[in-house]
């Protein structure tokens, strides 16, 4: 392995590719056309490497070593095995584990057959909430892009859950759904309550109120994710906020409308 | 002793502290030294201390008498133990009513109290200093040196034995660099279990970039059985703040932290009070003896999760997050305790710092094997009978730590194995026992250095029993992080449970031994890529167990219940009828003097009448 060069070399299964240093090994293979199967990795997280799915074989010259390739540092030229029997045995064998964990969930099994793992030789012998895997990338979301840290990790080992605090409906929690939006086994879930016009997080059971449109009275999004993207775009502009009142049909129609005034062009206008 | 120090404000004030603590010692020309040990005092030798105490003031002899507490002596089989000086009269198995006869016939009358001192077992002598002992004089004692002989809440004793003399050395005559080189010269490898260069670690650490360097004494000892580090951090605090204290001037730190089990008050207490009597007496603080050297040590106290011991782990602890292993690299020697550079070590290898600086790496590496250098601390538990700590140089073998410093098995039984290296070890059996304690060679059969456990197993040891416990250990202690830890040994668990039972399965072993592969290939940390090791050793020397476990639904070591029967051996049994009082199934028939019977079917093998038989005639078969 040869340090010091700014674009080093990563030769995965016989294909070479060059990455940028500090590049991941997942990285080189998306660059490469090599697919590496991942759950907890997701680039708008740092990866946390917990699943253990997208083992590779790293060669260290006399021997290999199996490595996570979501997190997998590039410092130097590397050869990397991503279809060698050792790290394809790996693979399946976590994702065994895994499917035995959660055997309903159809994303997984999605993913299994993509990989080729028809089913498990594992019976299943821990509790999962909903087919969870633990992956972590919900908790990872909340905390670091949304900000509100409204679940986390409960308990260790095979008791360990996410949760809000004390398993109770959280009120940091402001329903934006991007934990659901982020989860690659479809653990989470976002509820539409109509009549009381909130909506629901699940399994969490928090709950947020939805402004609804002035219009139509179709939900909208929560009141606290409106306030929050309001408070990250920073547009004081009265319309903008006018505009904001309205679901997103009505406010293109609105807009349609608009145009017509300004134009006087009484045919239909592909706004789009 | 006590003597009013003022603050040192350079190295000559120590040595000059160090001439007037000896001229002191002088003065008092017997002594009486009881451990407070975890052992010891278990026994009740605090009390023993208080009666020392009170025979001291209430004898108003002319020589002058000192007693005091000391740190565990390692032969806890026989503890409480008491020393007496001049002579090291070692005393062993002590009760309160011995103190009034160990007081006026040996303090005042120099007299030996025959009856309390060891007997060899082999020979029927008599052992009157520790060095007589065959349990001590196999061991080299440099870490444990101290222990037992200095009072561990006292800094002036620990000075008047030479005490922060190779802090003095190093802030006077050293630059951070050689330091490291002395270390690398000596071959000093983590003790912790990793075995990883200490010199190597700190060489990264100092030339990490970074202003802000952290120094970490892991002291969360929690595998089952060990108290190495304990006895260490309770019987002689202040060698490992010296060692961390060289440790901070080589690296360039300025804070450290000791990382101590919250299970573990009495060495939280020392190590406190020896932090408050360094900084009182100007070891710990601003310019220490007058170098460019600012240094303070806090105490972080563990909440008992076994996979804080893992450096990531207790890192995220220490920074007040859920204490969960990350993937390394980055290693804590670059981006450590808050992403900070960060030597972390653990106790035993701080404690061998001072030495090395004092005696020279060289000698340091004269003693041991080829790359496995200096001494190891271990506690020797399980079916032997002299139970306790040893430390052994590297390179000694198996057996001569059972037999000779163990005292072999119990009468009669049979030596099975013995497990090194905590939950995450492996079990070595009889074949493998001339085997040198080196941490390749035991890492190479199947086994690991670990930070010291060396659990020792009779035949009376079912070892897929062994395996169970320490599976079972061990996923209840697993963070539930990555997945091959928490789902893999849960399944592991599931099969062997099933095998115990009785309901194994041909194939469980290959399904276990594909399993245990697969965690340790794939797991995210140490903790879960060695949590294979006692299945896999355990089917690599005791595969034929596992087999009559599952296909003639047996247990060779009688051991699971269900897997054997309990019989009554006709001609020992005398007719008694205490088994048969105490059935609670009523299973067992018979008359008074008539051998008795167990009727199986009634049975429910609950083991009462083989716990209860004083003639031994009930057999497991």
């Amino acid at each position: 392995m040869r340090k010091g060069k700014p674009v080093p070399t990563v030769t995965i299964d016989g294909y070479k590719v060059e990455v940028e240093k500090g590049a991941t090994i997942l990285d080189a293979a998306k660059k490469a056309g090599v697919w590496i199967p991942t759950l907890c990795y997701h680039s708008a997280v740092p990866s946390d490497a917990s699943c253990r799915l997208c083992m590779v074989e790293l060669d260290r010259g006399d021997w290999r070593e199996l490595v996570t390739a979501c997190n997998y540092p590039v410092r130097g030229d590397i050869v990397v095995y991503v279809s060698s029997e050792r790290a394809k045995q790996a693979r399946s064998g976590v994702m065994e584990l895994l499917l035995a964990r959660s055997p309903d969930s159809q994303e997984l099994k999605a993913l299994a057959e993509r990989m080729g793992v028809k089913k498990t030789r594992y019976p299943k012998v821990t509790e999962s909430q909903r087919n969870c895997i633990l992956c972590g990338l919900c908790v990872s979301v909340c905390e670091q892009l949304i900000g509100q840290s409204a679940i986390g990790f409960a308990g260790r080992g095979v008791d360990r859950a996410v949760a809000a605090p004390f398993r109770q409906p959280s009120e940091d929690c402001i329903g934006c759904g991007a934990c659901a939006a982020i989860c690659p086994v479809g653990t989470i879930k976002v509820r539409i309550h109509q009549d009381q016009q909130e909506v629901e997080i699940s399994p969490f059971k928090s709950r947020a109120k939805l402004l609804t449109c002035q219009q139509c009275g179709a939900p909208v999004v929560s009141e606290q994710v409106s306030k929050l993207a309001l408070g990250k775009v920073g547009i004081i502009s009265e319309e903008f906020h006018e505009r904001l009142q309205l679901c997103p049909k009505c406010r293109k129609s609105k807009t349609t409308e608009q145009i017509r005034t300004v134009t006087g062009v009484k045919d239909k206008v592909d706004v789009a | 002793m006590t003597v009013a120090v003022s603050k040192l404000t350079n190295s000559a004030d120590l040595e000059r502290l160090r001439e007037e603590l000896g001229q002191r010692a002088k003065a008092v020309s017997r002594s009486i030294r009881v451990c407070i040990g975890t052992g010891c005092g278990a026994k009740g030798s605090r009390k023993l201390y208080q009666l020392f105490c009170e025979a001291v003031e209430q004898s108003g002899a002319d020589v002058k008498v000192e007693a005091k507490c000391v740190g565990c002596h390692g032969f806890c089989e026989r503890g409480p133990i008491v020393v007496v000086e001049p002579g090291q009269i070692f005393y062993q198995r002590v009760e309160e009513p011995d103190v009034p006869e160990i007081f006026r016939e040996t303090v005042l009358g120099g007299r030996v109290v025959e009856r309390l001192l060891y007997e060899n077992p082999a020979t029927g002598k008599r052992a009157t200093k520790a060095e007589e002992i065959p349990f001590y004089n196999v061991q080299e004692r440099i870490v444990l040196g101290m222990n037992g002989i200095v009072d561990p809440t006292s800094i002036e004793d620990y000075i008047a034995k030479d005490g922060y003399k190779a802090l003095a050395k190093v802030l006077t005559s050293m630059t951070p660099e050689e330091v490291i080189s002395e270390v690398e010269r000596a071959g000093l490898r983590g003790r912790g279990g990793g075995g990883f260069p200490t010199a190597q670690k700190w060489h990264i650490c100092r030339n990490a970039e970074g202003e802000a360097k952290y120094i970490i004494c892991n002291g969360d000892e929690g595998d089952p059985g060990a108290f190495m580090d304990r006895s260490i951090m309770e019987g002689n605090p202040h060698f490992i703040i010296e060692g961390i204290l060289i440790g901070a001037y080589a690296i360039g730190s300025e804070q450290g932290y000791i990382y101590v089990r919250n299970e573990y008050p009495l060495a939280v207490e020392h190590l406190r009070t020896a932090l408050l009597q360094a900084r009182e007496i100007g070891l710990l603080g601003k310019n220490i003896l007058a170098s460019n050297l600012s240094f303070d040590i806090r105490i972080n106290r563990g909440g008992g999760a076994f996979v804080c011991g893992e450096e990531t782990g207790l890192i995220a602890s220490l920074e007040g997050n859920v204490g969960v292993p990350r993937p390394k690299p980055p290693f804590p020697a670059t981006e450590g305790y808050h992403g900070k550079p960060t030597a972390i070590n653990n106790v035993e290898t701080w404690a061998n710092i001072p030495q090395i600086i004092n005696r020279g790496g060289e000698w340091f590496a004269s003693i041991g094997t080829e790359k496995s250098k200096g001494t190891k601390v271990f506690s020797l538990v399980g079916k032997i009978r002299n139970t306790g700590l040893v430390e052994v140089p590297m390179g000694i073998s198996l057996r001569r730590i059972v037999d000779e410093i163990g005292g072999g098995t119990h009468d009669g039984k049979r030596f099975k194995a013995v497990q090194t290296g905590g939950p995450s070890g492996g079990c070595i059996p009889t074949e493998h026992l001339d085997a040198r304690v080196d941490f390749d060679e035991l890492t190479k059969l199947g086994s690991m250095m670990g930070s010291g456990g060396m659990i020792v197993m009779d035949e009376d040891t079912c070892m897929v029993n062994v395996a169970k416990y320490f599976t079972n250990f061990l996923q209840k202690e697993s963070c539930g992080k990555c997945t091959p830890c928490r789902e893999g040994l849960s399944q592991m668990l599931y099969i062997l449970d099933r095998i115990t039972d009785g309901e194994g399965q041909v194939g469980d072993v290959e399904r276990l031994e594909g399993l245990a592969e697969l965690v340790k290939a794939t797991a995210l940390c140490g903790l879960g890529r060695t949590a294979a090791n006692p299945v896999l050793s355990t089917i690599r020397y005791f595969r034929q167990e596992y087999d009559a476990h599952i296909l003639e639904r047996h247990c060779p070591a009688k051991e699971c219940r269900g897997l054997f029967r309990y019989e009554i051996d006709p001609e020992a049994c005398k007719g008694c009828g205490i088994c048969l009082k105490d059935c609670p199934t009523d299973a067992i028939t018979g008359g008074k003097k008539v051998p008795h019977v167990i009727n199986q079917e009634k049975c429910t093998l609950c083991g009462t009448c083989w716990e209860k038989c004083p003639f031994t005639a009930v057999l497991k078969v």
